[in-house]
């Protein structure tokens, strides 16, 4: 039967832009729609790319990128009340190049992104939301949007975490608390020199920090900041199911709250806010992946639930970009076989599984579960900082021993519970 | 017949932000102004009555290639561009010489539409100034435009009243946003807009000089108003403050 | 920065396009499930807020479409949909 397109690419963020880019490069005919006023429009993310696994997917891609600021400093704070502890990491690797990660912006980024893909020969429409599927006998034949039926051999579905088209073709059921986070942020203008004096940067080198403990008040999750040229993205993850517990608070405050908190306070002081954002984020891991594909349809990026959470990194971006190349060969084939039921597009799971995206996701399968644990947000952090707090300690009077201090804290009952923790911890 | 609707590529106000008191335009899209968008359609209506070819015309920089698309997907049949990147910010009397040159080059033009005021500047020159070069007449405030044989009858709206008057053609007309509700394109047609035929010139051969812009905006802040510092203690007081104000019992 | 800034005056910030309607909506009856009382915790851009008789009220103005109410809440209790085309929050830096 005769199709407007080969592919429609539903969402510009990076999953749709990364498909219809490499869809159009194979000379197909493809359609990307997206909602915003252009990619990017919609996009959150808390800031950082890793592009080592994706570096040879795009070979021309990055050399131009309007990417931010390579990491070159990674910092992991364990935060109690008032007190935290914090661990720099400096690693010859991160300020050679190619370097392994950026700081980057998604309102740049995908704008950017989705020009080159227009050069590539994808027809971009921004302003226009997908509202249906057009199935016939099981199939997806298309789209409805303003009204309009719009038919291709295949639907990328690249919508977004929440994946209303994912619904639609009976490929996932709705999202629940337990798999998915809320990331939000502020993004705070400082100079560029500010910036770099107070991150210890030297050119285009950038910070990336990561809170844990009182951040999210003991709640699964944490804080992050990250640098970026002209400005810091500082923001909050935190596990929606734990933010619908006791004790209660408002998502907002704990960002307010972490910004009041001194050790950041003084990072971002004389710096103008600029922009509020927020997100749901995937991260259920390998066990709440969505069925990724049906006949005539394939899911990639968040709508899929590619994104994961293992405490250290929270990355989402490259698995994002990858499978929407992988998508995008599974099209190439379906399209070679002229064939676009799900037999062919299958060919996109087997590609996943011999990635890296699927390696990951089967690796840290457990980490959800494990992350999940309480104390790794609460107990820990003030158990640090306490010991932290009694070793620098030097009172009025004498000073206890170290080793008795060190062993008021860990006795045989919490390190008994410490041993179960990080057995879990080894699953990941 | 054709049909010119002038339009101007201006920056989407809204994605403006004002950092150190001074607008931003780094990265802000570009779009067409509203009203632009009125004339436009109004040129959709006149050209299905009177079957013509409605064509855009428009002058910006480089951008303006991708933003008249939006135009182009909203019924006009053709797009004729001045393009060169010294069009950012030109004054109104240049604006005015570009598209009237432009309209000069295109062959039997029955009606240009302008709308009464462009979304950013809002000089409400230009149409006057393009009526002036090409020696027609102009009808201002268009809030109604209907086809009378070879005449168009245009009710336009004033503060206090409104007006009909009846215009021979080739005139030039602008509109107030009234007049209409500008079309949402629909996918199709937008995908379809990237095909219709365009022609670009620059600025040389229109044989045009772009001078140095002229008037320059010192400054561009809401005007300052001053706090009454009127206490009052109860409803009354209140209102009787408001009423010797002149603000209520008018 | 010293000073915080109240979450009206933060969302203030961001670029909103106006849609015709409201693109999320509590379903009718369901203004005091507790279901939906989750969503005045989880908002992050604080939209919804529990009046005197115990109902949820949900202001659409300065929505982030993040989704946290959906997944928190349920579609049993929200009617829920992305605005329409070239509408809501238009991130610049995202």
């Amino acid at each position: 039967m005769e199709k407007d397109f080969d592919a429609i690419v539903v969402g510009g963020g990076l999953a749709g832009l990364a498909a219809a880019y490499t869809i159009a490069d194979a000379g197909l005919e493809v359609l990307l729609l997206e909602r915003g006023d252009y990619s990017g429009a919609k996009n959150v993310t808390g800031g950082r790319l890793y592009l080592n696994p994706v570096r040879e997917m795009f070979p021309d891609l990055w050399e131009k990128a309007p990417l931010e600021r390579f990491i070159a400093h990674e910092e992991l704070s364990i935060m109690d009340k008032e007190r935290s502890i914090t661990v720099r990491y400096d690693g010859a690797e991160l300020v050679q190049a190619p370097y392994q990660s950026y700081s980057i912006l998604r309102g740049k980024f995908d704008r950017w992104f989705a020009k080159q893909a227009e050069k590539k020969g994808v027809a971009i429409v921004n302003k226009n939301r997908v509202d249906d599927l057009i199935i016939e006998n099981g199939k997806v034949e298309g789209v409805r949007a303003g009204g309009e039926d719009l038919t291709a051999h295949v639907v990328v579905a690249c919508d977004g975490v929440l994946s209303l088209l994912a619904e639609k073709a009976g490929l996932r059921k709705p999202g629940v608390p337990q798999d998915h986070a809320v990331g939000f942020k502020e993004i705070i203008e400082l100079d560029r020199t500010t910036i770099e004096d107070r991150f210890n940067l030297e050119g285009d080198e950038g910070a990336a920090r990561l809170f844990m403990g009182e951040v999210t008040r003991g709640k699964f999750g944490g804080g992050f900041l990250y640098t970026n040229k002209e400005s810091v993205s500082l923001g909050i993850v935190v596990g929606i199911k734990d933010l619908m517990e006791e004790p209660m608070v408002q998502a907002p405050d704990l960002l307010d709250a972490f910004k009041l908190r001194p050790e950041i306070a003084r990072l971002i002081k004389g710096g103008e806010t600029s922009e509020y954002s927020a997100h749901v984020i995937p991260e259920g891991g390998y066990n709440s992946l969505s069925k990724l594909y049906g006949s005539g349809i394939l899911l990639a990026g968040d709508a899929a639930g590619f994104s994961m959470n293992i405490g250290v990194t929270v990355r989402g971006m490259e698995y994002a970009l990858a499978s929407g190349y992988y998508a995008a060969q599974a099209v190439i084939k379906a399209k070679e076989a002229d064939n676009f039921e799900s037999e062919t597009l299958a060919v996109y799971e087997k590609l996943l599984n011999e990635s890296f995206v699927m390696t990951d996701f089967k690796n840290f399968k457990d980490a959800p579960r494990v992350m999940e644990n309480p104390r790794f947000f609460q107990h820990y952090p003030q158990l640090a900082g306490n010991v932290m707090k009694d070793l620098y300690e030097v009172p009025a009077g004498s000073k206890a021993r170290i080793y008795p201090t060190v062993k008021k804290y860990l006795t045989f009952g919490e390190m008994w519970a410490m041993f179960k923790d990080f057995r879990g911890v080894k699953k990941i | 017949m054709n049909i010119v609707v002038a339009m101007k590529q201006i920056p989407d106000l809204q994605q403006v932000r004002i950092r150190n008191r001074q607008p931003v335009f780094e990265d802000v899209p570009y779009t067409l102004g509203n009203i632009d968008k009125n004339a436009l359609e109004a040129g959709v209506a006149l050209k299905e009555a009177l079957d013509a070819k409605l064509i855009v015309v428009s002058a910006g920089n480089e951008e303006l290639e991708d933003t008249i698309k939006e135009a182009l997907a909203a019924g006009a049949d053709e797009a004729y561009l001045v393009i060169d990147d010294s069009l950012d910010n030109i004054a109104s009397d240049t604006s005015a010489t570009l598209i009237a040159a432009a309209i000069k080059k295109i062959d039997d033009v029955g009606i240009i539409l302008f709308g009464e005021g462009s979304g950013d500047n809002y000089s409400g020159q230009v149409a006057s100034r393009v009526a002036e070069i090409l020696e027609l007449p102009e009808v201002g405030y268009a809030k109604e435009i209907e086809l009378n044989g070879q005449s168009l009858r245009v009710t336009r709206s004033l503060e206090e009243s409104e007006e009909l008057v009846e215009v021979e053609l080739p005139t030039v007309i602008t509109v107030v946003s009234e007049i209409n509700e500008a079309r949402i394109p629909a996918v199709t047609q937008i995908l379809k807009a990237g095909k219709k035929p365009k022609e670009v010139v620059s600025p040389h051969e229109l044989e045009i000089a772009i001078g140095s812009v002229q008037v320059t905006t010192l400054s561009n802040l809401a005007p300052e108003t001053d706090r009454k510092q009127i206490v009052v203690k109860s409803v009354d007081e209140l209102v009787k403050a408001l009423t010797t104000e002149g603000l209520i019992g008018r | 920065m010293s000073e915080l800034m109240g979450l009206k005056a933060k969302l203030g910030l961001d670029v909103f396009k106006h849609d015709k309607e409201a693109h999320i909506k509590i379903k009718p009856g369901m203004e005091k499930d507790p279901r939906l009382k989750r969503a005045v915790w989880v908002c992050p851009a604080g939209l919804y807020s529990e009046n005197d008789q115990g109902e949820v009220e949900l202001t659409i103005d300065g929505c982030l479409e993040c989704g946290t109410c959906r997944i928190a809440c349920g579609i049993e209790v929200l009617e829920w949909n992305y605005p329409n085309g070239g509408c809501g929050v238009q991130f610049r830096f995202g």
